[in-house]
């Protein structure tokens, strides 16, 4: 784990403290009313052996009151702070991690360059894992908090025994928690790095292995493949079983400890048959308590492996400066000599080979990459001198594929810009042709449209994303492919509507077709050469 | 939908692994425990594990009555929090769009307040949730506060009601140091709960899943010529695309270029006739017979966009075209292939050994090693999607002349978006 993530995490866990803190609690009492009623349970029946044994007038000088009320207590105290335990802990975590996720998310729109994004967009469903992850770290935190206040309840309750016994026990658990903790340190997390890197492999050669899989078909040495994919699972589950061996070796060495607590206690005891059993209930309470928390080091070590990602994620700085911003007075695009001047409010439509890199120069423009093939400027800038963000404020982007966010028909809209009213959006959704589709729908302007606009037809998804782009304001027009899927009749319709749009407004426009009909929306043409 | 296959195919493996490791043998532990601790403890005390036994009962119920009440509340649940995910991943997926717009404040904002959201839910869920754990943790307490209290009475003799066993001391102890282990698997079971939910779902998953077909090893040699096929109005549906539909001839014994922009389904159609692209309607006709899926797996000549290497060295890779090739033919495809250079910068010649794991070869030579294999097994029927990409112009043309001149009375079927490579062929066929 980087510092940044470091900071992140202590950020987030900030406002939970008071959660935090009622879970440590509960958990500390939870392991003094747990250790507390063993010892006492203990002490109570050897106790009434030795009265009963001593005869009636013992027996009846024996209070037994006061110890069976106390364990009956003691047992609805454990039971009720392991809930408030459970819940208080998740609580905090299940709060600290939803803030955890919109600070990440904010990580990635910090990301210096748009291609940035685009990679770690397809990381997404693993950043979400490894936050799931990090759930089981901060429920597990109240844990160690219980395992020393239980060892310090069982030392006190050893107390009675005598020094020695008192000493011994000390000394078996500190020296068992450390020898613990330097072996876990020592051998769990390499082993659980291996098991990512096995796993990470594994996937590496799943993927390659599924792109060829035509050429493995076509010569039927499907088999061999197959073979050496069962090799590397077997080099997975190597190291898998490597980990749960020291794990393992872990929780037995932790089991055996507590034997020897017991036996230690009633060989080094000084006190009373009763005292001495208090004591060693006690001890074998506290170890077990202690156990849990030596058993966890193992996931510890396995969530930290995890971390690796989200701590590359902490590291990208946030924004710095406010970039110059652009006025969008001139653009010159196009490699010499084919290039193009435009100035505000110009049209251009740009044709070219599948593959010529229309896309990518409108992309580019739009700040939604940070360069492109072709040499740009604007405002007589070279593009090195525009940063994404100052472009983002002069250029709104239809995309070719609509670009759409799981959400209603209003939600993708109102992406464009702040404040819009219902009004704006159906005006612009009838610029794109798109209003009538939209009034038959079940919701109107709520319509769910499933992810990605699924619900959508493609040519409904492409003029929903020109009517964003309508509604964003902004001086310049970016259209790719604006009327593909759509039949010559709505095709006209929209080309009109666009040209009076533009001049209305004063926009300029660069426009990607390859379909006759949208050119005369355009006044002039660039072909870019393959 | 590659990333979902790779998911499918190790991730749900991974999420089993807690499933069978943990919980499993847990739920085992939980069952058989009790009653060996029972059993044990009679052996001292049979009251004392009558009360260990008797208080399952109630647990029982009250695990019954808050296990449903839970299940049904994490079920919901579960949804919520996919859900949640779901809108995390889209909102990831689509940043180019926010960022284009400058929204990244505003869908910030909506993001933080959805978390919350489910926080808020899921801590409620919780609390019915943990009712379960809590009435393990209750009767985990009271058994050990029962058994005390009862062996305490019954040393003191002061028992309420009679009873027909008399405990001396270490009866006693030995009773109550077992009482705890009466619950503990039980208590550990419960914390499994996240390897059980992990671990249904991710076996529900991999149960759904369409079962791989049995590959018929069939020993009848398909191709005994080259061959003529003829595509009848398919149309292949891979669910988000769809491809058709496309009629088309190919003859025999000829090399038929196709091209066509982008997204027209030309190595769509070459999948087809390796039975692995669904084709949803029209016919595929080898020689004027349907063609059966897996038919011509192990029965053509193919160089596609990714070359599939395994460890070893370069004429092994080679050699997995014809396994029985000589050491002379592996060499002579690879100096066709152009892979001459290859071998001679690289000290060890075709036995300079190859790390799949990319290293090694750039994406031109990778290229190289599947012509060379193509041309190795020299079926009758070959296929070719681009494969000169990754090449510089000169060579590609050089390398496509070798195809073309080898392929000569094959049928081949090239796909190629080079004009120039496409007027090599014998016929032209553009998709659109």
């Amino acid at each position: 784990m980087n510092r940044e993530l470091a900071a992140l995490l202590a950020d987030v866990s900030q406002p939970q403290r008071r959660a935090s803190g009622v879970a440590l609690w509960c958990a500390a009492a939870a392991a003094m009313a747990g250790i507390s009623l063993l010892g006492l349970a203990g002490w109570f029946i050897t106790a009434a052996a030795l009265a009963g044994a001593a005869g009636i007038a013992a027996i009846q000088a024996f209070n037994y009151l006061i110890p069976s009320a106390a364990i009956r207590l003691l047992a609805i105290v454990r039971t009720v702070t392991r809930y408030g335990e459970r819940l208080y802990g998740h609580k905090a975590a299940l709060f600290a991690l939803a803030a955890l996720r919109t600070r990440l998310f904010g990580c990635l729109i910090n990301a210096p360059s748009p291609e940035y994004t685009r990679s770690a967009g397809e990381a997404g469903a693993l950043l979400l894992q490894d936050v799931d992850a990090l759930e089981d770290r901060f429920v597990r935190a109240p844990a160690y908090f219980a395992g020393m206040v239980g060892a310090a309840t069982a030392l006190g309750l050893a107390m009675p025994a005598g020094p020695r016994a008192f000493l011994a026990l000390f000394v078996i658990m500190a020296a068992g928690v450390l020898a613990a903790r330097s072996f876990a340190r020592r051998v769990l997390p390499r082993r659980a790095l291996d098991i990512q890197e096995q796993i990470a492999r594994l996937k590496q050669d799943f993927v390659e292995y599924t792109a060829a899989s035509p050429e493995i078909a076509a010569y039927g040495f499907g088999p061999s493949i197959e073979a050496l994919l069962a090799r590397q699972a077997a080099r997975l589950d190597d190291a898998r079983v490597g980990f749960a061996r020291n794990e393992a070796l872990l929780g037995a060495g932790v089991t055996a400890l507590g034997g020897l607590a017991i036996a230690t206690m009633i060989a080094l005891s000084r006190a009373s048959l009763p005292l001495t059993l208090l004591a060693a209930l006690a001890a074998a309470g506290a170890l077990e308590a202690l156990g849990a928390t030596i058993r966890s080091l193992g996931r510890d070590a396995v969530v930290a492996a995890g971390l690796e990602r989200l701590a590359q994620l902490a590291a990208i700085p946030g924004p710095t400066a406010a970039p110059v911003p652009l006025i969008g007075e001139s653009i010159a695009l196009g490699d010499d000599p084919r290039s193009v001047m435009l100035a505000k409010g110009d049209r251009l439509a740009i044709t070219g080979r599948s593959g010529a890199g229309k896309t990518s120069l409108l992309e580019c423009l739009a700040g939604w990459r940070t360069t492109c093939g072709h040499s740009l400027l604007i405002d007589q800038r070279p593009l090195a001198e525009c940063p994404p963000e100052a472009r983002r404020r002069l250029f709104a982007l239809s995309p070719q594929d609509g670009g759409m966010i799981a959400g209603t028909i209003a939600d993708n809209l109102r992406l464009a810009r702040p404040g819009l009213e219902d009004e704006a959006l159906w005006h612009a959704l009838g610029i794109a042709c798109l209003a009538d589709d939209v009034r038959v729908m079940p919701e109107r302007l709520l319509t769910w449209i499933g992810d990605g606009g699924a619900r959508l037809s493609g040519g409904q998804r492409k003029r929903l994303s020109l009517a964003r782009a309508l509604l964003a304001g902004l001086p310049w027009l970016l259209l790719d492919e604006p009327s593909e899927g759509l039949d010559p009749a709505t095709e006209a319709v929209l080309c009109a509507n666009l040209d009076s749009w533009l001049r209305e407004t004063g926009t300029g426009l660069v426009l990607v077709t390859h379909r006759s009909a949208m050119l005369p929306l355009a006044h002039r043409l660039l072909e870019l050469p393959d | 939908m590659l990333g979902e296959q790779v998911a499918d195919a190790i991730d749900r493996i991974e999420d089993i692994d807690g499933y069978h490791a943990r919980f499993l043998p847990l739920r085992f532990a939980a069952v058989a425990t009790p009653l060996l601790i029972a059993a044990s403890a009679a052996l001292a005390s049979w009251i004392a594990a009558a009360i260990l036994l008797a208080t399952l009962i109630p647990f029982a119920l009250g695990m019954a009555l808050a296990g449903t009440v839970a299940s049904r509340a994490a079920a919901r649940q579960l949804d919520v929090l996919a859900r949640l995910s779901g809108l995390f991943i889209d909102r990831i997926r689509a940043l180019p769009v926010i960022l284009g717009f400058g929204a990244q404040d505003r869908v910030t904002r909506q993001l933080a307040e959805a978390t919350q959201e489910v926080a808020r839910r899921t801590v409620v869920v919780l609390r019915i949730a943990f009712l379960s754990g809590a009435i393990i943790e209750f009767f985990a307490a009271l058994s050990v506060a029962m058994v005390a209290v009862y062996c305490g009475f019954n040393l003191l003799g002061l028992l309420p009601f009679p009873v027909p066993e008399t405990l001396d001391l270490s009866r006693a102890l030995f009773v109550l140091i077992l009482a705890p282990e009466f619950y503990l698997p039980m208590r550990r079971l419960a914390a499994a709960y996240h390897d059980k939910q992990v671990g249904e779902a991710a076996l529900e998953r991999l149960a759904a899943l369409t079962p791989a077909p049995v590959v018929a090893t069939s020993p009848v040699h398909m191709l005994a010529a080259p061959p003529a096929i003829r595509f009848e109005s398919v149309v292949i549906d891979y669910g988000e695309r769809r491809v058709g539909p496309i009629s088309m001839h190919i003859a025999a014994g000829c090399v038929t270029a196709l091209s066509g922009t982008t997204g027209t389904g030309k190595s769509s159609l070459l999948h087809a006739l390796l039975g692995l692209a669904p084709v949803v309607a029209g016919d595929i006709l080898l020689d004027g017979r349907p063609l059966s899926p897996e038919a011509l797996r192990g029965e053509v000549s193919w160089a596609g966009q990714a070359t599939a290497l395994v460890p070893g060295s370069l004429a092994d890779n080679i050699r997995l075209a014809r396994p029985h090739a000589s050491d002379a033919e592996v060499e002579d495809v690879a100096r066709r292939a152009g892979l001459t250079e290859v071998v001679q910068t690289r000290g060890a010649g075709l036995a300079t050994l190859i790390d799949p794991r990319g290293s090694g070869l750039s994406g031109g030579e990778r290229r190289r090693v599947g012509i060379a294999r193509a041309l190795l097994r020299d079926a009758p029927l070959w296929l070719l999607d681009e494969p000169t990409a990754d090449l510089d112009e000169g060579s590609a043309m050089e390398l496509a002349r070798h195809i073309v001149e080898a392929g000569r009375g094959r049928t081949v079927l090239l796909v190629t978006h080079s004009a120039a490579i496409a007027a090599l062929a014998d016929h032209r066929v553009v998709l659109s």
